[in-house]
């Protein structure tokens, strides 16, 4: 899992940029699926073929990131956000794009105080003496992510892009411990979940699934000064009741719950009062789609420092293996 | 039953979106006499047809949804007070010194109170307290309380019946119960008619939050047409006349890019023939209610919306003049009575 980790939260990906993240997940996975394909939002979808139900676990492999929006004389870029970035987590941090230039974000001089930061008033630097050597290497349009490394400190791992690879290295996981199950198995590695569940409607369009989970990071209630959660870093897996995108259909949560009860897995109770998940547009897909959630407690979400527990996704892992195992709809 | 009776009955069943399964079979219960089929899907849409007479018989689908705005619990202390979430739009400051029903392994009931006057700040007093600091009370004890209620359980808001007088009714959830009611009447106005056209009516669920329940049942069918009951804003002393209608005087009928012209105009037309009283309402984008998700469900669907006023909209004291409930299934049934031709010359532009 740790290997896993490390490999997915590095490669570049922001969301509609996801070759690289897309070809490296491929690799990990192509052997032991039975069919693979990329749709034309470039989802990744594997299949492991069955003859009962037709289950989606879908994780987005894209991530956020910035987008430059324009290069000045001197050689300075100025970028927009790809996702919710804030622009209090990007100062003082580095930016890279996918070429390798790193760059890093420093605010105009004149901001008198914190309450004025805006994204607007933040440049990137990328060290060029003007525009004619800066657009050499950074072009309008580009994406880059920001940097962080990956470490990890007893249980914890912490690295950039945790949301979603991390729940991309649990469907990995999963696919190369497939438990025997008679259901079809699509396993969807989604684009542009950061910019508004783009992805997973289509990938879902095309597979007409009878449900569908998605495994997505969600925000712990353990910091100091946070709102009221019962999910909690180490807790394990936190099972969906609702976000802003959706509410879990009950009997999905509740054949969740009972699952993790039955089998020693703890768990939490995840409503998320801010941010969506891909449910919110698989669910209104089609015909409709029973959508639960398995979600992984991550702290600093949305900033290159974000902190997962490693037991928290091996029962992911588990918990998940049961639901596709036993799930009869 | 009639319209009052099954008013009192509808607002009274508890339907918090995405839980709407119990109010939906006790709905599917009503529709039965009046249908040919009854079905409760996936999702807790009540799904009721009535197959027409006709050789080229087209769909119309006659929507109200049955959910109604609540919240689910997302806390518990050890002194037993539970804290809550929205789902769907409330005002928290309607809270305050409110009762509610914790829908736990039973029900519980659940009080939110507030500081006493004698005890709040001077720059305290008059105002609204945020929903993440509002506590329900259960009278128990954290331990005790959790052996009936766990994070995660609906919670409705409590809330008596009154019939004012002879025309007005308050109470909760008549957003849009009042509207279920009129599906109700007109099945019974249509119960001795043979209309051309399959009509199918749908109680839906998740309005409130995303609109998931007509979406994609609207997909599933597929109707010709289809035709949005739900409620709209009554006149209050404070509100401007261009975001509101007056109660007693009909169905509001919209207008604007989310509804088809031509079905929108026969609506007028037959409000005149018929002698129904109606009002308009000018809408210029998302009208906020099913007829957004319906008008592109599928390959698209020419959608009507016909609203009964209410007054204080997302409280616990929802007030309706049932005349409009009469009004506007007078309306829709005569809509429903259309041939299947006169239908299909209304679907093209």
């Amino acid at each position: 899992m740790q290997d896993t980790l490390k490999l997915v939260t590095q490669v570049f990906g922001v969301s509609g940029n996801e070759e690289d993240i897309r070809e490296v997940i491929f690799n990990e996975i192509k052997k032991y699926v039975d069919e693979t394909r990329v749709d034309a939002m470039g989802n990744l979808i594997a299949v492991k073929k069955g003859r009962k139900k037709k289950i989606m676990l879908a994780a987005h492999m894209d991530e956020i990131g910035i987008i430059a929006t324009f290069i000045d004389e001197d050689g300075f870029i100025r970028f927009s956000n790809i996702g919710g970035v804030s622009p209090f987590t990007s100062l003082g941090q580095r930016v890279r794009f996918r070429n390798g230039i790193t760059g890093t974000i420093s605010a105009e001089e004149k901001l008198e105080d914190f309450k004025g930061l805006k994204l607007g008033k933040l440049f990137i630097d990328i060290g060029c003496k003007n525009r004619e050597e800066a657009e050499k290497l950074v072009k309008v349009g580009d994406t880059a992510n920001f940097v962080g490394e990956f470490y990890v400190q007893g249980s914890s791992a912490v690295s950039k892009a945790m949301d979603d690879r991390s729940g991309c290295a649990v469907l990995i996981e999963l696919i190369r411990n497939m438990p025997k199950t008679e259901n079809e198995i699509y396993f969807v590695f989604t684009t542009q979940e950061e910019v508004g569940l783009r992805g997973a409607k289509t990938a879902a369009f095309g597979i007409m699934p009878d449900c569908a989970i998605a495994i997505d990071v969600t925000l712990t209630g353990d910091t100091p000064e946070c709102g009221k959660r019962e999910v909690k870093l180490g807790g394990g897996p936190a099972i969906k009741v609702k976000d802003n995108a959706y509410i879990a259909h009950p009997a999905i949560r509740r054949y969740l719950e009972e699952l993790a009860a039955e089998n020693g897995i703890p768990y939490t109770l995840e409503l998320l009062d801010r941010g969506g998940s891909d449910p919110g547009a698989i669910q209104t897909t089609g015909i409709g789609v029973p959508c639960g959630g398995i979600s992984i407690p991550c702290r600093g979400v949305h900033s290159p420092a974000e902190m997962v527990s490693l037991e928290d996704l091996e029962y992911c892992v588990k918990l998940t293996s049961l639901f596709i195992k036993n799930y009869k709809g | 039953m009639g319209i009052i009776q099954n008013l009192e009955y509808l607002s009274q069943l508890v339907a918090v979106p995405g839980y709407e399964k119990a109010a939906a079979e006790k709905c599917a219960g009503l529709f039965k006499d009046w249908c040919d089929q009854v079905r409760v899907d996936k999702f807790f849409n009540v799904v009721c047809t009535r197959k027409g007479t006709g050789k080229a018989a087209k769909k119309l689908m006659i929507t109200a949804h049955i959910d109604e705005i609540g919240f689910l619990v997302n806390s518990i202390d050890e002194k037993g007070f539970a804290g809550l979430t929205n789902v769907g739009g409330i005002d928290s400051k309607i809270l305050l010194a409110q009762e509610v029903i914790i829908h736990g392994k039973q029900d519980v009931l659940g009080i939110i109170g507030a500081t006493p006057p004698h005890l709040l700040k001077a720059e305290d007093a008059g105002k609204a307290v945020k929903l993440r600091d509002i506590r329900v009370d259960t009278g128990y004890d954290g331990q005790e309380l959790k052996k009936y209620v766990s994070v995660g359980d609906t919670v409705s808001l409590k809330s008596k019946f009154n019939k004012m007088n002879e025309q007005k009714a308050s109470g909760k959830s008549l957003d849009n119960r009042a509207s279920i009611a009129c599906l109700l009447e007109i099945l019974r106005l249509l119960a001795a008619v043979n209309h051309e056209n399959d009509l199918i009516f749908i109680a839906s669920a998740q309005e409130e939050t995303h609109l998931t329940g007509v979406m994609t049942a609207a997909y599933e069918l597929r109707p010709d047409a289809a035709i949005v009951i739900d409620t709209c804003h009554g006149d209050i002393p404070e509100l401007p006349k261009e975001v509101s209608s007056t109660p007693g005087k009909g169905p509001e009928i919209s207008i604007g890019p989310n509804l088809h012209p031509k079905l929108v105009a026969k609506f007028f037309e037959l409000g005149k023939e018929n002698g129904i009283p109606y009002q308009k309402m000018v809408e210029a984008g998302d009208t906020g209610t099913e007829a957004w998700a319906t008008q592109v469900s599928a390959n698209g669907i020419p959608t009507a919306l016909l609203s009964i006023p209410i007054r204080y909209m997302h409280t616990a004291v929802e007030t309706v003049n049932i005349e409009d409930i009469k009004h506007t299934a007078r309306m829709v049934s005569e809509f429903a009575k259309l041939s299947s031709e006169q239908l299909g010359e209304l679907l093209c532009l």
